[in-house]
């Protein structure tokens, strides 16, 4: 590698962290939490079997995961303002990623609901807990220990599908990356290293993802019978 | 106390319960005795409305109604004065035992938790589960999870307790810890049905046995009359074919 390159490289590196912290970690965080909250009603009005909202989820999912995200992205950004609805760009970014990561993780969640034996649901029933009620101490929690590694797998997706924002004009991680290649004419060496600075984010992830999910186990820690007892008289 | 008339239940075109009567009185162990596919797990399947049934009445202490017409609310309300024990145990598995015999109280019934947790950890004692109580059902056996589920059932003091093949999913060594928990609840006057395949339980600890074949209840009496001088012809039948087994395992 020459000397320029390095160069080049060493002093565009802070131009791309900045918008990657300020802009592509939060649109990640914001679209993530907001399309988690859709899929779980959405999962959750197919589960209890909600007339109208059932088929609504139906329709909604199948509207979703039928089109690309990318064109979704252009219906928000440059479709709405001929609607008279006009967002900038990160809003506009928010909504489709949520929208679009929603109708996935629903399914994702639906199916982990579906996992929890129905056997516990009964039992809930019989020791007198309401729908609601043993939702969201029994099923829900068991559901979400199932739905970790393909939710995480999903957060894991969006990080870098948060570049195809560079589309619709927003100043984030991978069009600063452009904007650089293209003033130094060096797009290998940068465009690989805005790939590095993705690769590091999701290595992070799948560090995070391992480290939770190694907790989210329901084990007694070993304790010997002194501590045993001691708990129990608490 | 709690009593279903002409009872009916269909899955599909198969008619499972085809009119039942079944009766229970306070501090009666009734023993529900029958070959597989003859009803008696859907009729306690009926009685605690996990499955609808087709046509019926039911009545629980003063509460009376035709069995199709119940409620969401009244069937939660008739559900808070039974206990119900699974042939799978289906302890909440991301709960340590304590919790799963606490939840009833705390949860659904909104029992201060000091007072939940002392009662379950009577409960616990009662089944010999105290030392255990703060485990998750995977790091316990198949008989210590279904003793759980037993104490999980009486915490919350119920009026009538429904056993349906309690001991089905266990082997025979850990068969005999469920059983004698039961043997114990039966001599404290605990009101229990049991729908089970245990001819010996039947016999010593059950004051009454019900005999049921092909969706309706053939039989009923005594332990007594039932082991002793079973008058239906299909009982005697049933009988000799399963005591003969008893027997053949000793």
């Amino acid at each position: 590698m020459s000397e320029r390159v390095l160069q080049i490289l060493i002093q565009a590196f802070p131009k791309i962290l900045i918008p990657c912290i300020k802009v592509t970690i939060p649109l990640t965080i914001c679209s993530f939490i907001l399309g988690l909250i859709l899929a779980l009603f959405l999962a959750i009005v197919q589960i209890a079997n909600i007339r109208g909202l059932k088929q609504f989820a139906r329709f909604y999912i199948w509207i979703f995961r039928g089109t690309p995200l990318l064109v979704q992205l252009f219906i928000v950004f440059f479709g709405l303002p001929s609607l008279g609805i006009m967002l900038d760009a990160f809003p506009s970014a928010v909504i489709a990623f949520s929208l679009n990561l929603a109708a996935y993780n629903a399914e994702v969640i639906r199916s982990a609901i579906l996992a929890v034996p129905a056997g516990q649901t009964e039992a809930a029933l019989m020791v007198g807990l309401s729908y609601p009620q043993l939702m969201a101490k029994i099923v829900l929690p068991q559901a979400g220990r199932i739905a970790f590694p393909p939710l995480f797998n999903s957060l894991i997706g969006l990080t870098k599908d948060t570049s195809l924002a560079s589309s619709i004009t927003l100043i984030e991680m991978f069009s600063v990356a452009q904007q650089v290649a293209a003033r130094y004419y060096e797009p290998f060496a940068l465009y690989c290293e805005a790939a590095v600075i993705y690769l590091l984010i999701c290595t992070l992830l799948t560090w995070l993802q391992a480290t939770v999910e190694k907790k989210l186990t329901w084990v007694k820690p070993v304790e010997t019978e002194e501590e045993n007892a001691q708990n129990i008289t608490d | 106390m709690l009593e279903v008339k002409n009872l009916h239940k269909s899955f599909d075109k198969n008619e499972v319960l085809r009119g039942v009567d079944f009766k229970v009185e306070k501090g009666e162990v009734i023993a529900v005795l029958g070959s597989s596919g003859s009803g008696k797990t859907t009729l306690l399947r009926c009685i605690s409305f996990l499955e609808k049934s087709d046509q019926g009445e039911i009545i629980f202490d003063d509460f009376r109604k035709e069995i199709t017409k119940v409620t969401n609310k009244e069937i939660r309300g008739l559900r808070m004065k039974m206990g119900f024990v699974f042939q799978g145990y289906h302890l909440f598995r991301n709960k340590t035992a304590l919790e799963n015999v606490m939840i009833g109280q705390t949860v659904a019934r909104k029992i201060p938790s000091t007072e939940a947790k002392a009662t379950a950890l009577q409960m616990l004692e009662k089944v010999g589960m105290l030392n255990r109580a703060n485990y998750y059902p995977d790091q316990l056996s198949g008989g210590q999870q279904q003793r759980v589920a037993i104490a999980r059932a009486m915490a919350t003091n119920p009026e009538v307790i429904l056993f349906d093949e309690p001991t089905s999913a266990l082997d025979p060594e850990l068969t005999g810890e469920v059983l004698d928990v039961m043997k114990k609840l039966a001599k404290e006057g605990t009101t229990m049905v049991v729908v089970t395949h245990e001819m010996g339980f039947a016999q010593e600890v059950a004051n009454h046995v019900v005999y049921m074949e092909g969706g309706i209840v053939v039989e009923e009496g005594t332990s007594k009359e039932i082991f002793t001088n079973p008058k239906d012809e299909r009982t005697r039948r049933f009988l000799r074919r399963t005591l003969s087994d008893y027997d053949y395992s000793i």
